[in-house]
């Protein structure tokens, strides 16, 4: 969503930032050297990098505390290799320039590993920081192909890139029996390149392209888009958008007769989708992040997430508990804490979390699109099994 | 799927419908333009604004008026509430320029806009608000394939049936003659004893309720309101006002429907990404050959 759109406009700027905050680090590694490993012998200290200030700031407090349930219920179990871990958060702001500076203050506090990343631009720009550093960086939300792009060998994308999306979308439309789908966006980058990577998937299951219609953003009229749409024969509509305007789409398809089926994006993945459709709502299916409500065991995680931080976990929550649970594991199975040996378990670990299986390609993402379907039934959200 | 002629004749329906829209916003932008010659650019926030009120006064008396009778109470209310808000505009933010250089009174337009739709941006926390009025949107008349809604229906009748009286108002009523004459000489007026502030006024009562009754019905038909959802609106609707003549009062509505059907024509047969191509393309070749629009006149400069 908002990931992706970061990154462009401040790739610039990140660079001059990157190469200013590199030079601060250095400054700052070799003007105290020696005193950045970590200051407990009997701790290993956890850099968390994600976006507690600013737009972002619901999800990336969101990510610190899912991270932190899991760390507490950890060190009670007894810790890790007899030592406990200990949660260093430093705020990215989803902003490029301050990513680095995030960076520069894990790096300095003597952090052992390093999770989160919610933007990717801002995730994008802290990397090579940590690289330098060699330290593990375990990426829990954001999922652009940018981030595995850079091939830095110590980083691993915990979530989904938009290219499962498009598996789970395939899986369904199958399941359904699509023969012409039809892809409507709204010609902004996350949206525009969702309906990119659905064109070249659907046709490769033999799914036919019925029409690719634009969506002006908050245009209020859609009628004409849908007469198009039926006369394209289409028997399957797949909204690429946002819910606002998704629901207004939805209920105009149906309004102007469209009868097939219509599914939407993980822009439109929330419950607000429910409300604003009413009964045109009925029926719809969903791409959807995992969402821990619809996970096997998500039921404890709920409660006792809230019973802790008093709010509900938000979409990204079980990606960051099993990003730290995977971690867990891999220093137990390596018997060490350092980066090389960690990192050679991850890469061959499989892990069934609450987010789905964690099991990594060669190219440090995940092998298993972890989207789930969900469909709208009586102004619930119902799990779809494919 | 459809036959040709009812494809195409599908797509007119959906045109006239945009259309009637964007005229409706149009008549204010012209009306007032044709009469102190200033671009009201705070007008497509009127018309967010004149939604915003129906979808909160729906809200609260939905429980008592359910169903129609509680749409018109809020729309009514809309329209009180959008008035009031562009005769504030114009008594504080314009009147106090008309004699300052026009484009001063069009940046303070600009201004006024901000103003309002970054007020209602604090409001709604800049959140989508949906509108649900337990009323069948689906339900309509279906000659073949074709589809007209009942709400579609309604919503033409009201625009025909608002665009009629207005076109009387101005033509066959005292204020509406002092409308035309304010647009001709403002001096002279005052010299006659018409008061000029007042027919001021009142244009911009009239236009920005206009405004408020598209906004009402767009949250009605559409079902969600946002801070911003004034601005495309905003620009279409001054196009529409441009292209059929602005100052003129049927242009604007002639304006409206052409681009509305523009729009739905573009969208068949070159696709939603080029429509707006199309339609615009269409009315740059329009401006060039009738520079003053369709029923436009041409301007004499007064010295």
């Amino acid at each position: 969503m908002l990931k992706k759109s970061v990154l462009t406009s401040k790739s610039a700027k990140s660079f001059i930032a990157k190469a200013v905050a590199s030079a601060l680090t250095a400054v700052l590694l070799t003007g105290c050297s020696g005193a950045s490993s970590s200051s407990n012998e009997n701790e290993i200290a956890i850099g968390v990098i994600s976006p507690t200030s600013g737009s972002e700031a619901y999800y990336g407090t969101d990510m610190v505390q899912s991270y932190q349930l899991a760390v507490d219920e950890i060190n009670a179990a007894g810790g890790v290799l007899g030592k406990t871990l200990k949660l260093y958060p430093e705020d990215d702001g989803c902003d490029a320039n301050m990513a680095t500076n995030a960076a520069s203050k894990i790096i300095a506090s003597g952090a052992d590993f390093v999770v989160g990343g919610y933007c990717s631009g801002a995730t994008v720009a802290a990397m090579p920081l940590f690289h330098d550093e060699n330290l593990l960086m375990l990426i829990s939300a954001a999922n652009s192909t940018e981030i595995t792009a850079l091939g830095f060998e110590q980083s691993f994308m915990f979530n989904s890139p938009g290219t499962h999306a498009a598996l789970t979308l395939t899986d369904l439309c199958l399941s359904l029996g699509t023969t012409k789908a039809a892809l409507i966006h709204q010609g902004d980058s996350y949206t525009k390149n969702l309906s990119d990577i659905c064109e070249e998937a659907l046709p490769k299951s033999g799914i036919e392209i019925a029409t690719i219609q634009v969506m002006e953003k908050g245009a209020p009229d859609v009628s004409a888009i849908v007469t198009a749409v039926r006369n394209s024969g289409a028997d399957f509509v797949y909204w690429c958008g946002y819910h606002a305007d998704g629901s207004n789409v939805i209920k105009q398809l149906r309004q102007g007769g469209y009868e097939g089926d219509i599914a939407v994006g993980d822009g439109s993945a929330s419950v607000e989708l429910i409300t604003a459709c009413g009964s045109a709502g009925e029926g719809v299916y969903v791409t959807s992040p995992p969402f821990v409500e619809f996970a096997q065991g998500g039921d404890k995680f709920v409660e006792d997430y809230k019973a802790k931080f008093e709010v509900n976990p938000g979409n990204y929550a079980t990606l960051c508990y099993d990003t730290m649970y995977v971690l867990k594991n891999a220093i137990e199975q390596a018997n060490s804490t350092e980066t090389d040996k960690v990192r050679d378990v991850i890469a061959n670990i499989e892990y069934q979390g609450l987010s789905g299986l964690i099991k990594f390609t060669p190219e440090r993402e995940l092998e298993v699109s972890n989207f789930i379907v969900l469909q709208i039934e009586k102004g619930e959200f119902k799990l779809v099994e494919l | 799927m459809f036959s040709a002629w009812e494809l195409i004749l599908q797509q007119l329906v959906n045109g006239l419908i945009l259309g009637s829209f964007y005229a409706l916003v149009a008549l204010g932008y012209s009306m007032v333009y044709g009469i102190i010659k200033l671009l009201n650019f705070a007008h497509g926030d009127i018309y967010m604004t004149g939604a915003f009120i129906c979808l909160s006064v729906y809200g609260a008396v939905s429980g008592v008026l359910p169903g129609w009778t509680g749409i018109a109470v809020s729309v009514l209310a809309a329209m009180a509430v959008s008035g009031l808000l562009g005769f504030l505009a114009q008594k504080f933010a314009y009147r106090p320029l008309l004699s300052a250089p026009r484009l001063s009174l069009l940046i303070t337009a600009i201004g006024v806009s901000l103003v309002i739709s970054n007020t209602v941006m604090v409001i709604t926390k800049s959140q989508p608000l949906f509108f649900t009025s337990g009323l069948d949107n689906s339900l309509g008349i279906k000659f073949g394939s074709i589809t007209v809604t009942y709400i579609q229906i309604i919503m033409l009748a009201v625009s025909a049936i608002l665009m009629i009286s207005l076109t009387l108002f101005i033509n066959r009523t005292m204020m509406g003659k002092a409308m035309r004459a304010i647009a001709l000489d403002q001096d002279t007026c005052a010299l006659v004893g018409i008061n000029v502030n007042k027919i001021i006024g009142l244009t911009f009562v009239l236009g920005s309720a206009l405004a408020a009754i598209a906004g009402g019905m767009a949250c009605v038909y559409y079902g969600n309101v946002q801070y911003n959802m004034g601005y495309m609106i905003g620009i279409k609707a001054f196009t529409a006002a441009v292209i059929g003549g602005i100052g003129s009062v049927p242009g604007a509505m002639l304006g409206g429907i052409l681009l509305g059907l523009l729009e739905a024509l573009g969208t068949q047969f070159l696709g939603s990404s080029w429509k707006d191509v199309f339609a615009f393309g269409l009315l740059i070749l329009i401006l060039i050959l009738r520079p003053n629009g369709l029923l436009g006149r041409s301007e004499i400069e007064r010295m």
